[in-house]
């Protein structure tokens, strides 16, 4: 047998949900670890790794220092794969992107706030090459089977771009608009199986936007139901900073 | 033949009357206001005056994701899941929801004949029930009335207290066999009155179409449209699938899988190399009508729109398909009476 592909965990800023989420797979941790060596994760294990096959990177760049250490990531992976809502899309992070980035600073480190620079969240994306993306916050189990599954197989991973809707529409799911709920499924990107809505809860946008998203129409809806439109640009923010600031595309 | 009289009371005894020889499949209720077909567990349960089920009955001889193939990389092999009729008794079906039952047999048996869907066709006993139209309901237009027979092999109208009982087929007197009903004194009902409707015969229908390629209502529509494929999923006569390969995590082993795909998507005009042939929404919205008004219905003749208003009820963005149709009616005559 071939030598298994040596990945890396690795994280930036965010809450570590993320990573947290790799050990919450019970039911196939030991599959997973029959076909890989993870050979660096400073969350579960000591050392380092000077070159790797898969980094798997969780969190937003906020620092010079994380501009810094993602490039180093970078250049010893061979392919490189953007877990989660912050390292997908900036996340929560961004939304302090919406506001100057002098004022956020003295706001959270007071007079201190010399002893640290700070910079917009970014996602990975806008500093190096991102080869796939887990989305979701925290990451979505599912779609890290399989892109994981296709990068032992050596294929491209099949990443969903339709919205949400379309999931919970295959579960027969009673609408959550239906209850009253603002939900933003019509613009989020699939892939999580519909999982908040099948719960009962309505979507947040977590998966960020689908291709060529209709925000128009989607704050439309959310005007027409009682939204003020600066409250309906709140709403899509949440996760969708970056883009829809135009800081990412 | 004398139809017999079901009374309100009785409703129970007549579902677990059923249940003796096959499964019965029937609403209940579900989440806030909704209802969906489900095997009946207790004949309590069944609701027979609901407006329209979430999926129509489409579902059980096309489900929404449909293992075709097991495979084995390790192996090269794979098996196929056994196929079965769904022997059971379909009970409070809709008249549209039957009609786009029929629709879907013909798209199925034509050219490649659909080999699971046909398969699953086999067996199934259908006892219909009337409805009282709500604002969404428009099969009226369309040609199928709230107590339409067709299709059915028993039919249950509602009369005042209960329901007038018609068995249509042999397999329908079959199913009554044993259960004792007087005879339902007086005519059965004519079709219940609708609210909505589109303004003209399917013969005028397909010269509108004809006419309406070009207009303005399709980007008018899509300007408020998020694109989500709802209208899609939710009707009974969409017939289009995606089919996906899924390797499990053993890498060993995987399930190749069909699921319902809508023509509203962007991905599903998405081919080789990233082009996408229908890259437009309102191209998208034209393309979806189209296929229940003219692309079938012109080899057919028959609308293949049923007039359940799933799409328009579930279209958060507050969409008409009938408000569609009757501005290209709209148009149409327009146009004529300028000539």
């Amino acid at each position: 047998m071939a030598l298994k592909p040596r990945i890396g965990i690795f994280d930036f800023t965010g809450c570590e949900g993320c990573e947290l989420n790799h050990l919450n797979f019970e039911d196939q941790l030991l599959d997973i670890l029959e076909h890989v060596e993870i050979v660096e994760w400073r969350e579960a294990m000591d050392g380092r790794a000077d070159e790797l096959d898969i980094a798997f990177v969780e969190g937003s760049l906020s620092t010079p220092d994380c501009i810094e250490r993602i490039h180093e990531i970078r250049r010893k992976s061979k392919v490189l794969v953007a877990v989660g809502a912050c390292a997908v899309l900036g996340g929560i992070n961004a939304m302090k992107n919406i506001r100057p980035i002098e004022e956020v600073r003295e706001e959270v480190y007071g007079k201190d706030k010399y002893l640290f620079p700070t910079l917009p969240a970014l996602p990975l994306s806008a500093v190096v090459e991102v080869d796939h993306s887990i989305r979701g916050c925290p990451m979505t189990q599912l779609e890290f089977l399989k892109v994981f599954t296709s990068l032992v197989m050596g294929k491209q991973p099949v990443q969903e771009d339709y919205a949400v809707c379309v999931e919970c529409k295959l579960k027969e799911n009673e609408c959550v608009v239906e209850k009253g709920m603002i939900c933003l499924g019509p613009v989020t990107r699939a892939g999580c199986d519909a999982h908040c809505p099948t719960f009962g809860q309505m979507c947040i946008g977590c998966r960020g936007l689908v291709t060529d998203p209709r925000l128009e129409a989607m704050e439309e809806i959310l005007v027409a139901q009682g939204l003020s439109m600066d409250e309906a640009r709140k709403k899509l923010q949440m996760f969708n900073a970056n883009q829809l600031e135009g800081v990412t595309s | 033949m004398t139809a017999m009289m079901l009374d309100n009371d009785r409703v129970v005894d007549f579902v677990t009357h059923l249940q003796e020889n096959k499964p019965v499949y029937a609403p209940h209720a579900k989440g806030r206001s909704s209802f969906v077909f489900d095997q009946v567990e207790k004949p309590d349960d069944v609701v027979l005056d609901y407006p329209r089920t979430l999926h129509s009955i489409k579902k059980f001889f096309l489900p929404p994701q449909d293992d075709l193939l097991d495979f084995n990389l390790v192996e090269n092999s794979f098996t196929e899941p056994e196929l079965k009729p769904f022997d059971a008794v379909f009970l409070g079906v809709h008249s549209y929801d039957l009609h786009a039952v029929m629709r879907l047999d013909y798209v199925y048996s034509q050219g490649n004949p659909e080999r699971n869907y046909l398969a699953r066709r086999q067996g199934a006993v259908f006892v219909g029930v009337s409805f009282t139209p709500d604002k969404h309901h428009f099969s009226g237009s369309v040609g199928i009335g709230t107590n339409d027979t067709t299709g059915f092999d028993v039919f249950l109208h509602i009369v005042d207290d209960g329901y007038a009982v018609e068995a249509l087929t042999e397999a329908g007197t079959d199913l009554l066999q044993g259960f004792d009903m007087p005879v339902y004194e007086g005519a059965l009902p004519a079709s219940a009155h609708f609210e909505q409707h589109i303004y003209v015969p399917q013969g005028k229908l397909l010269d509108v179409f004809d006419h309406g390629y070009h207009s303005v209502v399709w980007s008018d529509e899509a300007a408020h449209c998020t694109g989500c494929g709802t209208c899609n999923l939710i009707c009974p006569t969409c017939s289009c699938f995606n089919v996906e390969d899924h390797v499990d995590v053993t890498v060993t082993h995987g399930t190749r899988t069909r699921s319902w795909d809508s023509c509203m998507l962007r991905g599903f005009g998405e081919v080789a190399g990233g082009e996408v042939f229908r890259e437009n929404l309102a191209d998208r919205q034209r393309h979806r009508v189209y296929r229940k008004f003219k692309y079938i219905s012109d080899e057919t003749g028959e609308p293949w729109c049923v007039g359940c208003g799933r799409c328009t009820m579930n279209c958060t963005a507050g969409i008409s398909i009938v408000n569609i149709v009757n501005r290209l009616v709209n148009e149409y005559d327009k146009s004529r009476a300028a000539v």
